[in-house]
């Protein structure tokens, strides 16, 4: 069991510097999930925790052992590849007991260990196949195995689920939950799926084009962004922005007029920072977070475009002026295409960012 | 369907045409003439005639020997040059990389005659530069081309110049078709550097080593310019005379066509076999 810590990582591949400076304490037995979008720096974060990439810059600790200049093989990690990085000329069963075998490990001890990974991740019917004659998931599986066998301190995971189709996937992810569960070690997991951050994750690490931009639980990035990008990339559908302008403060509170909203104004308390008065601010307001109208501060219409109906609930794509807003919609109270409503902001309900993407709190 | 076979079949009809008069007609042709005394007119059928000269021939055993003492040698000795050199090629550390690939290349694409002439150049008793090397290390200088070993071991050097480097880069793509993630898993598993290239590489190279290893013993089979150009026919008298040379020098010095057909089909034959035991040692375990 150990707990990691990144201190000021940074990486640079000649002169691009692609991860600047990352600050990451990871506690022992957590699951964290970094998350961003594609090549904002994730994987290269990963390799340099399992030593497959050199560190430009700062220190990584494991069980707090600075571990910059030490061998993968001795870092007590292990690596779940996206490709799953199977050897392909070996059966399920030599690849599995392979690293311990080239190690000298004692037969007894590697084949306790190699059965016990299969009883776990349930394919000990398949340890006589070969990766060519498995499925994606049970290539998947055999992928996890071969690191549950080295009894690693920390497990990372490099999109370990993005080949598989989208059912396969939920039930993959609902097993790795339970293989934390049941070892309790370290997990760092890196996905750009930010359904799979969300239910997998005891704390999230959002990034961004090589910077940290929050770290925290699922919800504390749902209800509690940092900022505007963090905001826009955790919860699906996707956070609405509406463009806004700040006419006055007063009373430890702003209040901001929508741009393309025939000048709907909303009164929104603050607390710590207080924009200038003429300030064009961005107002972030979640798909079920309209309201009804009337039971907001602040109603807006709008025409519905399209909707998405899900069962439970219904998407409506409906257009306010330039901006296309996302609203969510219990199923009984479902728009039809064309339909002119109204939906109501409520301003605890919505949160407020400046121009350069910040958080007005 | 059938009328768009048809249609196919009939844009193939010249080729095919072409294919059966000068490909499948001499391959039926010769096996027929290998039957055949062609030293007589008209010819006459007579089937022991050459195959029974063939199994008491001392000259045919002397070709047969040579030709195999030179596939058992050459043949791995290049394999393994050929797997050395696609590993370097393949070596991240390598600068220059297009440039080593085409000089290994490159010996492919020089005329049989220049290459000849410069290997007898190069290994001439007294003027060669091997003999001076040798001699700079204190060993006496060799007579390449007057001592039967001397002259096989000649032999072997330049197939083996000519045709490692083509083996090389066949080898090379099968190395770049490896992913790379598996060494970086087996990296995180600790195993060496040398042990991955015993338990990885090799393993997953052995296609294309069987593809690499059945070339060249067809090449072999059928060796004739080396012996026939740089140790002047086979020479030190029939020391290193090949079943390629004996062929010619039946079909095309004494102009007998029958012998020349069943020394052809022995090649084959041979080529075959040998290919199909390779073939067999090298299957996948099921
Ligand atoms: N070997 C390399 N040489 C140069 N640049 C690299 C190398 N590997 C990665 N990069 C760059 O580093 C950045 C981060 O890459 P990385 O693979 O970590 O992204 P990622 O977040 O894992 O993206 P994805 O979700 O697509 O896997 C990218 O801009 C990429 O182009
Ligand atoms: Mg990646």
């Amino acid at each position: 069991m150990a707990a990691v810590t990144l201190t000021n990582v940074v990486k640079r591949f000649g002169i691009f510097e692609v991860v600047h400076g990352a600050n990451i304490d990871i506690a022992d037995g957590e699951f964290v999930v970094f998350v961003g979008p594609s090549g904002c720096g994730k994987s290269t974060l990963l390799r340099m925790i399992a030593g497959l990439e050199d560190i430009s810059g700062g220190d990584i600790a494991i069980g707090g052992k600075v571990m910059n200049d030490v061998e993968p093989a001795d870092r007590g990690i292990a690596m779940v590849f996206q490709s799953y990085a199977l050897y392909p000329h070996m059966t399920v069963e030599q690849n599995l007991s392979f690293g311990l075998r080239m190690n000298g490990n004692p037969k007894a001890d590697t084949e306790r260990r190699v059965r016990k990974a299969a009883e776990i991740l349930r394919i000990d019917e398949l340890m006589q196949r070969r990766p060519k004659q498995l499925s994606g998931g049970q290539r998947q599986r055999v992928a996890i195995g071969r690191a549950i066998v080295r009894e690693p301190q920390v497990f990372l995971f490099d999109e370990p689920l993005s080949n598989l189709d989208a059912e396969l996937r939920v039930q993959m992810r609902v097993e790795i939950s339970r293989l934390h569960k049941e070892l309790g070690v370290t997990m760092i997991y890196v996905t750009h799926d930010q359904t799979e951050a969300m239910t997998l994750a005891d704390r999230i690490v959002v990034l961004k084009a090589g910077n940290v931009e929050q770290i925290g639980a699922p919800l504390d990035l749902y209800d509690d962004p940092a900022n505007r990008f963090v905001a826009g990339f955790i919860g699906s559908p996707k956070m609405n922005f509406l463009s806004a302008k700040v006419v006055d403060t007063s009373n430890s509170a702003a209040i901001i007029e929508l741009a393309h909203h025939g000048g709907a104004r909303l009164r929104k308390p603050l607390c710590e920072t207080f924009p200038a008065i003429g300030a064009e601010v961005v107002l972030g307001v979640r798909p079920e977070h309209f309201f009804e109208a009337g039971e907001g501060d602040c109603d807006i219409p709008v025409k519905a475009d399209v909707a998405e109906h899900l069962g439970s609930v219904s998407y409506v794509y409906a257009n306010a002026g330039p901006e296309e807003l996302i609203v969510e919609r219990e199923a009984s109270r479902q728009r039809a295409s064309g339909d002119h409503f109204k939906v109501s902001i409520k301003a605890e309900r919505a949160l407020l960012f400046d121009k350069a993407g910040a958080r007005i709190r | 369907m059938r009328t768009q076979n048809a249609t196919a079949y009939r844009f193939l009809t010249p080729y095919l045409l072409i294919f059966a008069i000068f490909w499948i007609w001499p391959i039926i042709s010769s096996f027929i003439i290998s039957f055949q005394a062609t030293r007589t007119v008209p010819w006459r059928f007579a089937p022991a005639f050459n195959w029974g000269r063939l199994i008491g021939d001392p000259a045919f055993y002397n070709a047969l020997k040579n030709t195999l003492l030179i596939l058992v040698i050459q043949v791995p000795v290049m394999i393994a040059l050929a797997i050395v050199m696609a590993v370097l090629l393949n070596s991240p550390l390598l600068k220059a990389r297009g440039l080593y690939r085409f000089a290994f290349f490159a010996p492919v694409v020089v005329g049989e005659v220049a290459y000849s002439a410069v290997f007898r150049l190069m290994f001439s008793l007294d003027f060669g530069i091997v003999n001076k090397l040798l001699n700079s290390v204190g060993i006496s200088k060799i007579d390449w081309f007057s001592n039967v070993t001397p002259a096989m071991a000649l032999i072997m050097i330049a197939v083996t110049w000519r045709w490692a480097g083509y083996n090389a880069i066949i080898i090379l793509a099968g190395l770049q078709s490896i992913p790379e993630d598996v060494y970086e898993a087996a990296t995180l598993d600790r195993v060496s550097r040398v042990k991955q290239f015993f338990h990885i590489t090799l393993p997953l190279l052995k296609p294309v080593i069987v593809f690499c290893a059945v070339l060249s013993i067809i090449g072999t089979m059928q060796l004739f310019t080396e012996p026939f150009l740089i140790t002047e026919r086979g020479g030190p008298g029939g020391g290193t005379e090949t079943l390629g040379l004996l062929l010619y020098r039946q079909g095309f010095r004494s102009l007998n066509f029958g012998y020349a057909s069943a020394v052809a089909y022995t090649m084959a034959g041979l080529a075959i076999a040998i290919t199909l035991v390779q073939l067999w040692l090298m299957r996948e375990p099921k």
